[in-house]
């Protein structure tokens, strides 16, 4: 029988997996600790209900979980057959006096919410690389509706996945699908299987696997855009004078063997226009419907590779001198491009500029990087006639796009932020410059 | 130019070829099979699984009754009429090939006999002995196999040196015999000509005979070769043959020494090739591999959406059941359904004496993929059944995924092991553990014990073998 977490008390309705007891395959007798779980007020003991054989444990140290959870399946005595009290099977198939068949969708209801998250996160890859164990028919089943059978848990003996698993997990969906709350896990529905279509048929045609960063790329972009609306705020900043102050500081940049770039520049009025708009740099948590504003300034740098876009970031830009980071923006960038960056170097991000100055266009509508919720994206720059103190002058304007998750930025926000750090950007003080 | 124009075309009558056609035909396809040569049932049926195995069930007639003097039965030495064998042998082949054609007409299947040539990827030509036929298609479904590969240096043009196909005539019992590949057709066809009397000399270039299989399923293979055969030569390199007088003269290097030896006959056991040329392929966008196998995806169709390709031509392993599963995977393919061939267990079986098998993952590829496994095994000694008849030259194994106990591959070594496989196989598909397997009743005294058998082992609860207790 499957054993899910039980109302431990008064305001007690979830913990924290502290000890697990016992490990799959171990005989348990009835009423004996299996684990121990950590709420606000107390270590509870979660006990046995029957004497049999622990078959599965679906939690971990460390996990958060709630009341209807599915902890573990003890198999009784010899009967081996894996029986789940709480889900919403059918009334002739279900055996359980618990599960009354009159009301299944109640039943469903309290405990599908609960079990979502941990039941659909994550594919379950076995240890030797197989695919989940099932029968041919299930497979094929699978395969029709588009179901990726590793998702599934199957409650058979070795993970072993049969129809009444499959039925469960499609009900669970459904479930989900028609509760309004869970929009976020609503993401990891399976989408149906992608359908190929044979452009050969209309010429010669050459194929390349895509590459592991393609992949992460192409589902990343669809993440964020398909999650966050966007807004472009356009706008252009006049760089002649950075410009000036970048002719005037590049030799004894240079004799510290940096190269001074236009780039520290745009990071660091970024940084001093998102402490006047510190929402710029925060981050929406979804599931506890925060925002969450960060206090550190680490911008993400899109680096165009070979393979394509990789954003390593670099932490404590208003920390940082200008030479400091054009040191450390020129070692970055080139082992990204020799993709030596590690993971860590390209996480905890709070906002991203992508400056495509170098390579030409003018304005372009950015995607966000989520988490974080805005990106600058920086065009090339040109000469244009200017009006300015009441004369025609010769400037360097550089096209920009601001996009913002418009969830938790307004307009108004982004005209402001764009305004200050055009400002920021022409009114950028030679102190900052010098060495 | 009149053409008939039909939903499928299949080229090819083997077990690919006939099993599409008549899958397709069922489906509700009008479906015209082509075959080059005048019978049904390609290499298979004609001149390879079929005629070979009518040919071992005779050499163990034979072999049981020389060898059960210590039974208290005595036989005279078994007198042999070649022709009379071959007659046996062709009526076995005949009842079946008989069948596909009987089959294809109930079923509506159209046989036209000729060689298939794509003139397009939508047209094929059939060169009927009355003449060019022309066929339009929806989908075509090549399946035209392979054939003995001989190399051009052995090649002499002389009927002394066989490939299997004329081997399976034994038109002769020659006194001594060279095989030339210790895969599993130089095998079978040696311990055929063995027990008939000739003197076999196998060698193998390699250093281990039936390549694939894990080395202690081989062993009792190889124990009962050495004593039928008059010598095994691993790592042995035919240089050179010639013809001379009425034997064949054979140069070759083994133990870093050349050699030269005299042999009444040679059978070449090098390997197949697929008969992808000849078929017009270049007229259509299909792509051949450098081996000259044709290119596939998951769903068996080539590079030219209007053409699949099923069994040896389309390469990987080429046995008549992968052919068989291929078919139908590529008509339903054309069907619309959602189907692979990614994930099929394709069993083997080798028909020596005993006889080899395995299925799914063996010992051998898990340590070369780095996949973490456990085996289990039980010796054939421990059986009641092959006790019984004296053949406790048998094992049969388990490849475990340790932390599920799932089944991922089974292996045996031993007589029937051919048939006792398929319970391997269907666990595999299942998903099933090696509980199971351990629960699951197998009837007494019966050779399917030693399944049942290894799966208690694994458990170190074997009733018929001790082994220290491991788990429970």
């Amino acid at each position: 029988m499957d054993v899910r977490l039980p109302r431990l008390g008064e305001g007690a309705d979830s913990g924290t997996v502290s000890t697990i007891f016992v490990k799959e395959g171990d005989t348990v007798k009835k009423d004996q600790s299996v684990l121990e779980l950590e709420s606000e007020k107390a270590v509870a003991s979660i006990p046995s209900p029957v004497s049999g054989t622990i078959s599965k444990i679906y939690v971990k140290d460390g996990d958060e979980i709630k009341v209807g959870t599915l902890i573990f399946s003890v198999a009784e005595g010899e009967a081996s057959q894996s029986r789940d009290v709480q889900l919403n099977v059918p009334a002739h198939e279900s055996t359980e006096p618990e599960s009354p068949a009159e009301e299944p969708v109640a039943v469903a209801e309290e405990s599908v919410p609960a079990m979502m998250p941990m039941m659909m996160e994550e594919p379950v890859k076995s240890a030797s690389g197989f695919p989940p164990p099932a029968s041919p028919s299930i497979r094929k089943m699978a395969r029709d509706i588009g179901l990726d059978l590793s998702r599934i848990r199957g409650s058979g003996n070795g993970g072993r996945i049969v129809l009444t698993d499959v039925r469960a997990y499609i009900q669970r969906l459904q479930t989900l699908g028609t509760q309004p709350k869970a929009a976020a896990p609503a993401a990891t529905t399976p989408k149906p299987a992608p359908v190929s279509i044979d452009f050969s048929k209309w010429g010669s045609v050459e194929k390349k696997k895509m590459t592991q960063l393609r992949k992460a790329i192409s589902n990343k972009m669809t993440e964020s855009w398909t999650s966050i609306p966007h807004i472009t705020q356009f706008d252009n900043v006049d760089i002649t004078d950075v410009l000036a102050l970048r002719k005037k500081f590049q030799k004894a940049y240079e004799r510290k063997k940096a190269n001074l770039t236009l780039t520290p520049f745009i990071m660091k009025a970024v940084v001093e226009t998102l402490k006047k708009h510190p929402i710029f740099n925060a981050s929406m948590d979804e599931a506890t419907e925060q925002i969450v504003y960060k206090n550190y300034y680490n911008l993400g740098i899109a680096v165009d590779t070979e393979q394509g876009l990789i954003v390593p970031v670099i932490r404590d830009v208003d920390k940082k001198s200008m030479l400091e980071l054009s040191i450390e923006l020129q070692d970055i960038a080139e082992r990204t491009r020799q993709r030596k960056v590690s993971l860590e170097e390209m996480q905890g991000g709070t906002f991203t500029i992508s400056n495509q100055g170098g390579i030409g266009g003018a304005h372009f509508t950015p995607i966000i990087n989520k988490p974080e919720v805005a990106i600058l994206g920086v065009g090339r720059g040109s000469l244009q006639a200017v009006v300015k103190d009441k004369k025609i002058q010769q400037r360097m304007i550089v096209p920009l796009g601001l996009s913002y998750d418009h969830r938790v930025i307004d307009g108004a926000n982004a005209a402001r932020f764009i305004t200050d750090f055009v400002q920021a950007m022409q009114d950028f003080s030679e102190k900052q410059v010098k060495i | 130019m009149k053409s008939t124009k039909t939903d499928i075309v299949v080229i090819g009558s083997g077990p690919g070829g006939h099993a599409a056609a008549f899958y397709a035909a069922d489906r509700g396809k009008k479906v015209i099979m082509v075959e080059k040569d005048d019978v049904l049932g390609g290499v298979c049926l004609n001149v390879g699984c079929i005629p070979s195995k009518a040919y071992l069930h005779a050499a163990k007639l034979i072999q049981e009754a020389q060898e059960s003097d210590f039974r208290g039965i005595s036989f005279n030495k078994a007198k042999l009429d070649l022709n009379k064998m071959r007659a046996w042998k062709n009526s076995v082949v005949g009842k079946l090939t008989g069948g596909i054609a009987t089959l294809a007409k109930s079923r509506g299947v159209e046989v036209m006999y000729g060689r298939g040539y794509f003139e397009d990827s939508k047209t094929l030509r059939v060169e009927t002995k009355q003449g060019q036929k022309f066929v339009t298609y929806d989908k075509a479904i090549i399946a035209t196999g392979s054939h003995p590969a001989m190399p051009p240096a052995f090649d002499l043009g002389n009927k002394r040196i066989m490939t299997s196909t004329e081997a399976l005539e034994v038109e002769e019992v020659p006194k001594n015999l060279l095989v030339v590949g210790g895969g599993y057709i130089g095998m079978e066809l040696s311990t055929v000509y063995a027990t008939l009397g000739s003197s076999i000399v196998l060698v193998e270039a390699l250093d281990q005979i039936l390549t694939g299989a894990d080395p202690d399923l081989i062993r009792p293979v190889i124990k009962k070769a050495e004593k039928a055969f008059k010598e095994i030569r691993l790592k042995a390199k035919v240089l050179k043959m010639a013809t001379y007088k009425k034997q064949i003269r054979v140069q070759m290097e083994y133990n870093g020494k050349e050699m030269e030896e005299l042999y009444d006959r040679v059978l070449v056991s090098v390997g197949r090739v697929p008969n992808s040329s000849d078929l017009g392929l270049e007229n259509t966008r299909v792509q051949k591999d450098e081996k000259g196998f044709v290119r596939v995806n998951d769903k068996l169709q080539t590079d030219d959406p209007m053409i699949y390709a099923i069994g040896d031509i389309a390469g990987g392993v080429l046995l008549a059941h992968k052919a068989s599963k291929e078919a139908r995977i590529a008509v339903d393919a054309i069907l619309g359904e959602n189907v692979t061939k990614k994930e099929i267990i394709v069993p083997a079986v080798v028909f020596t004496d005993p006889e080899v098998a395995w299925a799914g993952l063996t010992e051998g590829e898990a340590k070369q993929r780095g996949i973490k496994v456990e085996i289990s095994k039980f010796p054939w000694s421990a059986s009641g059944r092959a006790v019984t008849f004296d053949r406790t030259d048998g094992l049969t194994k388990l490849v475990v995924e340790p932390e599920t106990e799932r089944l991922l591959g089974v292996g045996m070594v031993g007589a029937h092991a051919g048939e006792l496989i398929a319970e391997g196989v269907v666990a595999i598909e299942m998903g099933a553990t090696v509980r199971d397997l351990a629960e699951t009743i197998h009837a007494h005294p019966t050779l399917s014990e030693t399944v049942m058998e290894a799966a208690h082992a694994f458990y170190g609860d074997a009733t018929n073998l001790y082994t220290p207790k491991k788990r429970h």
